[in-house]
């Protein structure tokens, strides 16, 4: 890798550029999408049909005071908001974006990248409970405690759930995978993936599993305490990792970038978008769940359903496939 | 009737008579007699205390002590009166507390304002008014309100450090046993409006609830002692701005009754689809509030929508959407010289009103995850709804059959046709379709008066541009009158003096059922997660506004 192609890799595709306006994108998409749910207007003004609203809006942030609490720990309070995003954004480099960068492989392209990517995704929660932590504040730590117990209850399943298409086509390279799905596989991995976009809600914190920043009760949790430019960067972290999780689900369970025709980044874009739909559908039409619902839900159905479901893909695998 | 009036003769009284159709008024001589009267009561049925309102009347140096007992079962109620000297020291009586819990908040708030003090009150302290008031009681005669404000002025620092001290002992430590955490839920919170809760939690888990009222105090009873008998109605009708027109329809009621003069039927039929109007513009945002406290705001901005077009009618008809002041004693403020295009614009709203109704029903109302939430829990009986006085809806959701507008037919209510609605749970799922269940009764009655209005008007009776106001005295007579309404959330009780020849009311008492609603938060919500707060307290819809008057 040449050192041209690694600074594009890092500073324009898929690295800093292409995640900031995939920031401003989703954020301007949501709003949009669930202000037309809501029978509202929603941006309005500021670019064609108010796209620009968000651009402004994260540099109205970034202009703002960042304020520390006098009875938060400076260091911990204003570094965790700096590492957060870089966590996030590192798995970017084990999915195969585009068949354009390295052969349609991963910029990293290796036969972990089923692990890597479990991993890095559920490293993320732990800094946020530290933020947390860090404020010094009865509701953020609070909210800290909650992402917590939901992140040890929902990484189960996810984990189960990931392994699914890793178990059938015999690799954990995520290349492999995408080139090794078909209609027949996709059908098998139909539970895993449902179960895989369950826990994705959770890790996510999305509706119906926006327990830890519940506003109503403990008033954002971890966000209480932040402000101007470390609230950017939390927020900007918070929309890497949807990027992040979606596009692993659809490179795992649904193809990638390939499509009908063709194979471009514009078939992954597409399926992504669709997936954001789902979830601002579910945002827009569902309460908030209890915290002992949520852990009750996970351990006695999430859980034993993707264990369940490795057996039906060791079955598939055997009698279907018949490898 | 005749029961209630043996045995209030049992003891020494200076009167007993009937006061309208299920009211017996009585006063008692020894103020000593009161516990003992109170039993005999309960054992007859009279188990709630609607409110407690000392008037003060300082020319004769005593303060009257009004008790306004229901019987919700039976509707019939009594109307007690004691005289107390009006001496601060003298100045007390038995605590009706212990017999009659519905009381307790009643009894503070009169101890608050008259300094009346009440023994053996639980937890006799100042309650409602701000700090710098404690210990002057405002609603006395004799406060003097420009030297109370040049005193405030002067020591606010003194004033504000006694709140700092207070919010430092938020944090318990039990030493070695570990630590209890006080979550204030409010002022300042998403979800709670002006008030504050002491949530003591343990985790996740809550022990006690602790409600700080007081923030949007506006003395408004005292308010409308220095307006005259016209102006007094911009002060009844900010007790809440949700519901706007049934408070000042009970106030006028006192006043019309005061002077004795009778409203004209199209009037009365006008305050009947004023009324449901503000009752639907009321019950739309609390269905939309209830889906609020979790975290759903779709089911709001649809309600929102709606009630758009209801307050659109009150709009084309006062020129105000939300403080209208389009009732008035003697009538309603406005003639309505073109009805039918008004009741075009009624007739849109409640089109709109149908339109969504059956996808609210279908996406909202039997949401699985709203059901596992709210069903079986924040329960509560008919038996605690007699003894904490839960009204209106809450205890409509309880099974319990009381409504205001049947027991006690006011404005229109009694040539129209209706029932009582009921749940039969009483927990927070039922609190939200009873809800429901209200707006359709409302629109079915805004129909019916509609109806009326037109009859009236084709058979040459009512002329909508002229009959709208009858003619008030200037000056009053000396009387006192009780009126109450059902309001949008519960009984709406006022309590009207006035003095001879007066021009404006001598005492006002404003009773509002927040005020209960708020003091069972401690029994509905202790025991539960955090994440049940804004959900139970979302389903008793409170409002501060008239919680604090």
């Amino acid at each position: 890798m040449s050192v041209g192609a690694a600074l594009f890799y890092i500073f324009v595709f898929p690295g800093l550029l292409f995640l900031l306006l995939w920031t401003f994108f989703i954020f301007y998409f949501a709003r949009k999408t669930l202000a037309y749910v809501h029978k509202r207007v929603g941006p309005h003004f500021n670019g064609p049909g108010g796209s620009l609203q968000t651009v402004w809006d994260v540099f109205k942030l970034l202009t703002k005071e960042s304020i520390t609490p006098k009875s938060a720990d400076p260091y911990l309070f204003n570094i965790i908001p700096i590492i957060t995003p870089l966590v996030a954004a590192l798995p970017v480099i084990l999915i195969p974006w585009t068949p354009l960068i390295n052969h349609g492989h991963g910029i990293l392209d290796t036969n972990y990248g089923v692990l890597g990517l479990v991993v890095l995704i559920g490293v993320e929660p732990f800094l946020l409970f530290l933020t947390g932590f860090g404020s010094h504040n009865k509701y953020s730590f609070l909210g800290g405690m909650r992402i917590l117990s939901q992140m040890i209850s929902m990484e189960a399943p996810f984990f189960l759930a990931a392994l699914s298409p890793a178990l059938l086509f015999g690799t954990m390279n995520l290349y492999d995978i995408m080139y090794s799905n078909t209609y027949l596989t996709t059908l098998i991995l139909l539970p895993g993936a449902v179960i895989f976009i369950i826990t994705m809600l959770g890790i996510l914190e999305q509706p119906p599993f926006h327990i830890p920043d519940a506003e109503q009760e403990i008033v954002y949790g971890f966000y209480t305490e932040y402000a101007g430019t470390n609230y950017v960067l939390l927020k900007f972290a918070e929309f890497t990792e949807i990027l992040v999780v979606s596009a692993a689900a659809v490179t795992l369970f649904f193809g990638g970038f390939r499509g009908w025709g063709f194979d471009s980044f514009l078939w992954l874009f597409i399926k992504i978008v669709l997936l954001g739909i789902l979830m601002v559908a579910i945002r827009a039409s569902n309460p908030r769940l209890r915290l002992d619902q949520m852990l009750k839900f996970t351990w006695s159905w999430l859980t034993p359903l993707a264990i369940l479901n490795l057996v039906w893909i060791i079955f598939a695998k055997l009698y279907i496939l018949g490898v | 009737m005749e029961k209630l009036k043996n045995i209030l003769n049992k003891y020494e009284t200076e009167y007993v008579e009937d006061y309208k159709s299920n009211w017996v008024k009585a006063k008692l001589k020894n103020k000593e007699d009161l516990l003992n009267l109170i039993k005999d009561l309960k054992e007859a049925g009279v188990k709630t205390c609607s409110t407690v309102s000392p008037t003060d009347f300082i020319d004769d140096n005593k303060i009257e002590v009004n008790y306004f007992l229901e019987n919700l079962k039976d509707k019939k109620n009594v109307w007690l009166k004691v005289d107390l000297p009006r001496e601060l020291e003298n100045c007390e009586i038995d605590s009706i507390t212990p017999l009659m819990p519905s009381a307790k908040w009643h009894e503070l708030e009169a101890y608050s304002t008259y300094g009346v003090k009440f023994k053996g009150h639980p937890n006799l302290r100042y309650f409602l008014i701000s700090r710098d008031y404690y210990g002057k009681f405002p609603f006395r005669k004799d406060f003097d309100w420009k030297a109370h404000e040049k005193n405030l002025i002067e020591n606010v620092n003194s004033i504000s450090e006694e709140f700092f001290e207070e919010y430092e002992e938020n944090e318990e430590t039990f030493d070695k046993e570990g630590s209890r955490t006080v979550l204030n839920w409010g002022p300042t919170h998403p979800a709670s409006g002006p008030i504050r809760l002491k949530v003591y939690v343990n985790g996740e888990n809550i022990e006690k609830v602790d409600a700080d009222i007081g923030y949007v105090w506006r003395a408004l009873e005292n308010l409308a002692e220095r307006k005259d008998f016209i102006g007094t109605i911009v002060a009844v009708e900010r007790i809440c701005f949700m519901d706007n027109p049934n408070p000042m329809i009970c106030y006028s009621q006192a006043v019309e009754e005061i002077a004795g003069k009778e409203i004209t039927p199209f009037a009365k039929f006008m305050r009947v689809i004023l009324g449901e109007t503000g009752r639907i513009a009321s019950h739309l945002i609390s269905m939309g509030g209830f889906f609020g406290t979790m975290g759903l705001q779709t089911f709001l901005m649809w309600c929102l929508d709606v009630r758009e077009y209801f307050l659109d009618v009150l709009e084309d008809y006062s020129g105000a959407r939300i403080a209208t002041a389009c009732v008035e004693p003697g009538g309603v403020r406005y003639p309505l010289n073109d009805y039918k295009a008004w009741f075009e614009t009624l007739n849109k709203a409640i089109n709109e009103w149908e339109r969504v109704k059956d996808d609210i029903n279908d996406i909202f109302l039997k949401n699985p995850l709203m059901v596992s939430r709210a069903k079986d829990n924040g329960i509560f009986t008919k038996d605690d709804v007699e003894e904490f006085y839960l009204a209106g809806p809450i205890a409509r959701a309880s099974g319990f059959k009381t409504d205001v507008r049947i027991d006690e037919p006011y404005a229109g209510y009694g040539e129209l046709e209706m029932d009582y609605v009921t749940c039969e749970n009483g927990d927070a799922r039922d609190r939200l379709f009873i809800i429901v269940k209200e707006v359709n009764q409302s629109i079915d009655l805004i129909k019916q008066a509609m109806k009326k209005i037109e009859e009236g008007v084709e058979a040459g009776e009512m002329n909508p541009a002229k009959d709208h106001l009858v003619r008030m005295p200037r000056r009053m007579p000396a009387g006192e009158a009780v009126t109450r309404v059902e309001w949008a959330r519960g009984e709406m009780l006022m309590h009207l003096v006035t003095m001879d020849k007066s021009t404006s009311p001598y005492r006002l008492k404003l009773r509002a059922p927040s005020v209960n609603h708020t003091m069972v938060l401690d029994r509905l919500i202790s025991g539960k997660t955090l994440s049940d707060i804004p959900l139970l307290y979302g389903s008793m819809h409170i409002c501060q506004g008239d919680l604090d008057r």
